[in-house]
């Protein structure tokens, strides 16, 4: 997909584990995996406003998109 | 799901598993019956104190045309109980919304079709070999049904869609 999570940079950068983040934010550990590895197909707003209201950032700090990458159809 | 729902899908599966059982006992019973009336030509009407032979000399042949025709209906029958069936068991499992129910509503729609298609076979094979009008013609509810198996069919086909999506959801 040429959607690119970048949760794992903003983790690190905030020295945040995956565990701590589902923990805050009240989503499974499957769910954010699923996030993290880019094999999640939609993101609910809900979701984006919980992760970026526990990593203090904005959701272009999570997420990208890359032309080069191919699209999922 | 409400109680009334409920409580039928509790007792969908042995009913279903009973009318198969049922409907293949009436398939060999006619079968049976069938091939009696090739050893024993003429024993049913005299069984029953009919004498139809004399003044509707073809009732034999259509009788036996309208015994294969029932044939051909329990095995349609039986076609739509095992997808019914296999519906039920989606239900129970709790993961209905998949694709392939909606292509076993699609076909059973279209037996329903055809069962309609053999009952009007039925009276027009009546009508030829005794009398016009005997047996009841067209009749709304069978098509209605038809109408509500396919409509069933593209909601589940919809809710599939919808699950499949909902599934990448996080």
């Amino acid at each position: 997909m040429a959607i690119i999570v970048r949760l794992d940079e903003q983790l690190h950068a905030r020295r945040m584990t995956l565990t701590e983040l589902a923990a805050r934010i009240d989503i499974t550990l499957a769910n954010l995996s699923i996030l993290k590895t880019g094999k999640a197909k939609a993101i609910r707003f809900s979701t984006l406003e919980a992760i970026c209201t526990a990593l203090e950032c904005q959701p272009g700090d999570l997420l990208a998109f890359d032309p080069a990458l191919p699209s999922e159809e | 799901m409400n109680s009334m729902s409920t409580r039928a899908l509790a007792v969908a599966r042995p009913v279903i598993q009973g009318l198969t059982v049922l409907n293949i006992l009436y398939a060999v019973c006619i079968t049976l019956l069938l091939a009696a009336t090739f050893v024993m030509p003429g024993w049913m009407e005299k069984a029953l104190g009919l004498d139809l032979v004399s003044k509707y000399p073809l009732v034999p042949i259509g009788l036996r045309a309208i015994v294969v025709t029932g044939v051909i209906g329990a095995a349609i029958v039986h076609a739509i109980l095992r997808r019914l069936l296999a519906i039920v068991d989606t239900v129970r499992g709790g993961d209905p919304f998949i694709l392939e129910n909606a292509q076993r509503l699609d076909a059973i729609a279209w037996r329903v079709v055809a069962l309609e298609g053999l009952r009007l076979v039925v009276i027009a094979i009546a009508a030829a070999v005794w009398e016009p009008g005997r047996l009841d013609g067209f009749s709304l509810a069978p098509w209605l049904a038809v109408l509500m198996l396919f409509v069933l069919s593209g909601v589940f086909a919809h809710g599939a869609r919808m699950r499949a999506d909902l599934e990448g959801t996080v």
